[in-house]
């Protein structure tokens, strides 16, 4: 146990990643009861929107000056392409089947990864992305590595924002009311559908900064890190409470945390010598899915979600 | 036929003005055009089309068809039969007991799609119209004129039943309105033995389309099949004869369904080539899985995202005590305890994902699944003796599964019989095909049980279906563990159908089915909750991709696209169940389905095979089995 600081770093880490990604699912869910499939292909074109500013700028660029615009262009694509999905695949089965829209968000979801991979230059395999240079910051019993830094600032700002907006904006309260009883909030003269649109764009774009954080920290983009990113994240949003923003982080945190510490420490419990390691943190994320299930189907924070179907 | 229906159920209809088409033609004049251009584009078959042998299908021979030409000379036949058969040519009208404009407009345009994609391959490979000899001329300009004709005909439906349609609505509404046809007049009784001799006719004409479409030696001759059959099958449905043909079937149904795996199981007897045998095995394969799968999103309604994950279950478990040398268990099982070791490894999996989802909505489920089937696969990986215990190879997988022998007989060697010869994919095709009967058979017996309609129940309305006094988990959980059954007994066959295996072979999405994308969409595409629907949407998916390699790398995102524009215009799937048909065009009102919310279904000018009794209906079950 002599690098349980570090492990836990590791864990703050990735858990505030998929808490970013996780925040699309549950404002989508939570509005519309829609799993949007397609919001790992959301956070992959964002990470290929910001890749794309680095290119369009002259060689030489500190990464530093540089982020601002990647930012901007890779939430722009992000949001661009949720909004798009919002408007042309899922609106018009709203009120239909429940099971029509889940596979549209399939079908958009390898429709999208195919494009990035058949389209954008070389995206055959992973594409390297810029990287903050210089040593990790030592801070004694842990370091991390600079581009990290991004995301530890990113992440708590964003849902500072975020809270701001839900809690005390106009749209971001009507947001809350649609979420509670679309019908009674549509008499109340809100406009669901803008809504909605707003709930995917705000998901896109934290998606898309969770994207450039996972750029930063891997030194690569790929058209196929959506997929299991999306499970993940859908993950920690399910371990939160579906539906409930501040779930989604803190879920987020917890799956972050269970992952390092399953990477790093089950191989030391007796008779699972052989389950450790980076090849099984995937399932036992996913262990811990089925046993949130089993246990806590509500998540941490979440309220007993109640059958509108 | 200016001012009724010859063949009309009741000529005698107080005649409204004959709607008209949607070209501005005299319905005489019509009649004529498209006879002319339909005689033409026959003859032109005829001629050659292109001066060199470049072209695959060798098109350059005078008075021999081949190729291209064949199916432009079929639809042209089509065309001019039932020309005939509208015109009230005796012995013919059998042809059209439904509608006979409608089928001519497809048909028409079948034949013209055919013929105009011909040309325009032609072209392109070749580099330039030049190309084209003109022989290729006519037949262009014969398929155009006859398309023209066909749409000047007047439409079968008075107007009047959806919107406007007379002479002054839009073109377009007047084409949706023309692509209408009534209810087939009902059929004259007939002996017994002649409608047992029909069904077997129908079957064997589906087994005959199916065959070409599996035998097509290059790309462009499969489209060219696809444009036509895609235009033949709704103009047949148009027509009524499917909906007759449905009707026999229903009232001769264990006959229809013996005549159905008669029909698959002669399939090897008309293939010399072992290469369609073998990819008819693994269609087959292929849509049993699609199958079983069609029993949890069909029947139950339940999502699943990882179903490939419960077929590689049971193949990893019938090779693991298949007696491979590679295999880590060092026991060799009879074939009937591997099928039953693979089932039940199956059936504890889908009880160990199924039982702490399905106490949730459905959405948990798809997602829960969609990660099982991700971790089945990085497990397998995994199991290795590296990266954790030795169990199933890692990546490398198990190779050199033996092939199965039951009672003496050697599934991997080639069996003479009758002055045939059976490969080892015949084998397989037979052994399959049996699997294949206990799914469909399963589907069947339980689709119409009692717990098939808890199912329905539950999947229309959870919370009334509650109330009912539906124990809602229960049900749920045994429809999810029994398609996870089904999928491991196909698993047990599949690993020795292959024989060799790898985690690679059971993903989300590939390009090389089955996988669990696949799966879902080859249910979706045939039409959910039917027998037939999976099995076709599993042949066409694929054949296209085997047989159209130019689609090449962007096959996946064709595939995405093509699924979210299916879930857009076209829910039900090509064999549409009656009452998901009503699910999914929802009318606004409630659940009293008159003639009037059916129509505009019925009008999409789509192949709707769907008889009156949906998912009951060996009609659609039939020529889908023998599609198998």
């Amino acid at each position: 146990m002599h690098d349980l600081p570090q492990q836990l770093a590791n864990g703050l880490i990735l858990g505030a990643m998929y808490g970013l990604i996780a925040i699309g699912y549950t404002m989508v869910y939570g509005i519309v009861q829609l799993i949007n499939f397609a919001h790992g292909e959301i956070f992959m074109i964002g990470g290929f929107g910001a890749l794309t500013a680095w290119l369009l700028l002259p060689s030489g660029t500190s990464i530093a000056l540089a982020l601002p615009l990647m930012l901007l262009l890779g939430m722009a694509c992000s949001v661009l392409v949720g909004m798009g999905a919002e408007r042309f695949a899922y609106r018009p089965l709203r009120g239909g089947p429940r099971l029509a829209p889940l596979i549209t968000a399939i079908g958009l979801s390898i429709a999208l990864q195919q494009a990035i991979w058949a389209f954008y230059p070389d995206a055959k395999k992973a594409r390297p992305f810029p990287q903050f240079g210089g040593d990790p910051i030592d801070l004694g019993a842990f370091s991390i590595q600079r581009g990290e830094l991004f995301l530890i600032t990113a992440a708590p700002l964003c849902m500072i924002v975020l809270a701001l907006f839900v809690s005390k904006s106009r749209t971001g309260r009507a947001m809350q009311a649609t979420s509670q009883d679309p019908d009674t909030a549509k008499l109340m003269g809100i406009n669901t559908d803008r809504i909605i649109v707003t709930a995917f764009a705000i998901g896109a774009a934290f998606a898309a900064i969770a994207a450039i954080a996972h750029g930063l920290k891997y030194g690569q983009v790929d058209f196929k890190m959506g997929f299991i990113a999306g499970l993940k994240a859908f993950t920690a949003a399910v371990l939160g409470g579906i539906g409930n923003i501040y779930g989604a982080m803190i879920g987020g945190l917890v799956l972050g945390f269970t992952e390092a510490m399953a990477t790093a420490y089950i191989e030391y419990i007796p008779g699972m010598e052989l389950f450790g390691g980076g090849a099984w943190k995937d399932v036992w994320a996913f262990v811990l899915l089925i046993l949130v299930l089993l246990l806590r189907p509500q998540g941490l924070l979440g309220e007993r979600v109640t059958d509108r179907a | 036929m200016t001012t009724t229906h010859p063949t009309a159920t009741a000529p005698a209809r107080p005649g409204p003005a004959p709607t008209p088409g949607t070209l501005p033609l005299p319905a005489g004049t019509a009649r004529a055009v498209t006879t002319a251009g339909a005689v033409l584009t026959l003859a032109a078959t005829f001629l050659p089309w292109t001066w060199t042998r470049a072209f695959p299908g060798n098109l350059t021979v005078t008075g021999y068809p081949g190729g291209l030409q064949v199916l432009t000379l079929t639809g042209a036949l089509l065309v001019l039969l039932f020309l005939a058969s509208g015109h009230g040519v005796r012995g013919l009208r059998w042809l059209t007991p439904g509608g006979t404009t409608a089928p001519l407009v497809l048909l028409t345009a079948g034949t013209f799609a055919t013929t105009w994609y011909a040309a325009g391959a032609i072209s392109v490979t070749l580099g330039g119209v030049v190309n084209l000899e003109p022989g290729a001329w006519i037949a262009t300009a014969g398929s155009l004129l006859a398309l023209a004709g066909a749409l000047g005909l007047p439409a079968d439906t008075p107007a009047g039943t959806d919107g406007p349609s007379g002479t002054g609505a839009p073109a377009i509404q007047r084409l949706r309105h023309s692509l209408q046809a009534p209810a087939p007049r009902p059929a004259r009784a007939l002996p017994d033995w002649a409608e047992i001799l029909l069904i077997a006719g129908a079957f064997a004409v589906v087994l005959y389309v199916f065959t070409y479409g599996i035998a097509t030696e290059y790309g462009e001759l499969f489209v060219g099949f696809l444009l036509l059959t895609g235009c033949a099958a709704p103009a047949l449905a148009k027509a009524g004869l499917i909906r007759r043909v449905s009707r026999l079937t229903a009232r001769h149904r264990n006959v229809s369904i013996a005549a159905a795996f008669v029909a698959a199981a002669a399939f090897p007897f008309l293939q010399s080539d072992n290469q369609f045998t073998s990819i008819a095995a693994n269609i087959l394969i292929f849509a049993t899985v699609a199958l079983g799968l069609n029993v949890v999103v069909g029947l139950a309604g339940l999502l699943d995202l990882g179903y490939v994950a419960f077929l590689g279950v049971g193949a990893y478990t019938a090779a693991l005590v298949s007696g491979s040398p590679y295999s880590s268990v060092g026991l060799k099982f009879p074939f009937w305890a591997a099928v039953l070791t693979g089932a039940l490894a199956s059936l504890i999996f889908g009880v160990l994902i199924g039982a702490p989802t399905l106490r949730l909505r459905g959405d948990y489920l798809a997602i829960v699944t969609l990660g099982f089937g991700e971790i089945f696969r990085i497990g397998m990986q995994n199991l290795d003796g590296i990266s954790g215990p030795a169990v199933t190879n890692g990546s490398t997988g198990i190779p050199q599964i033996p092939d199965l022998e039951i009672l003496g007989f050697n599934f991997g060697e080639t069996h003479s019989f009758l002055g045939f010869d059976f490969t080892r994919s015949a084998n397989y095709f037979w052994l399959m095909l049996f699997f294949t009967v206990i799914v469909v058979s399963v589907f069947r017996r339980s689709d119409s049980s009692r717990i098939g309609r808890a199912w329905v129940a539950i999947r229309e309305d959870e919370t009334a279906a509650r109330a009912m006094g539906i124990n809602a988990f229960r049900f749920k959980l045994i429809a999810f563990a029994l398609g996870a059954t089904l999928a491991g007994l196909a698993g047990t066959v599949q690993a020795h159908a292959v024989s060799s295996i790898d985690p690679e072979q059971y993903k989300f999405v590939e390009a090389v089915p089955p996988n669990s994308a696949f799966l879902l969409a080859a249910v979706i595409l045939g039409g959910m909750g039917t027998v037939g629907g999976p099995l076709i949407g599993a042949a066409l998916l694929f054949l296209i991709p085997a047989k159209l390699q130019f689609i090449g790398e962007y096959q996946l995102l064709l595939f995405g696209v093509a699924l979210v524009l299916l879930m857009r215009f076209r829910p039900e799937g090509l064999v549409a169940d009656r009452r998901k048909q009503l699910e999914f065009h929802e009318t606004g009102q409630l659940d009293v389905p008159d003639a009037k919310a059916l129509a505009p279904v019925d009008g999409n000018g789509n192949g709707t095979t769907g008889g009156p009794d949906g998912p009951n209906d060996p009609g659609t079950t039939g020529p889908g089995k023998a599609e198998g």
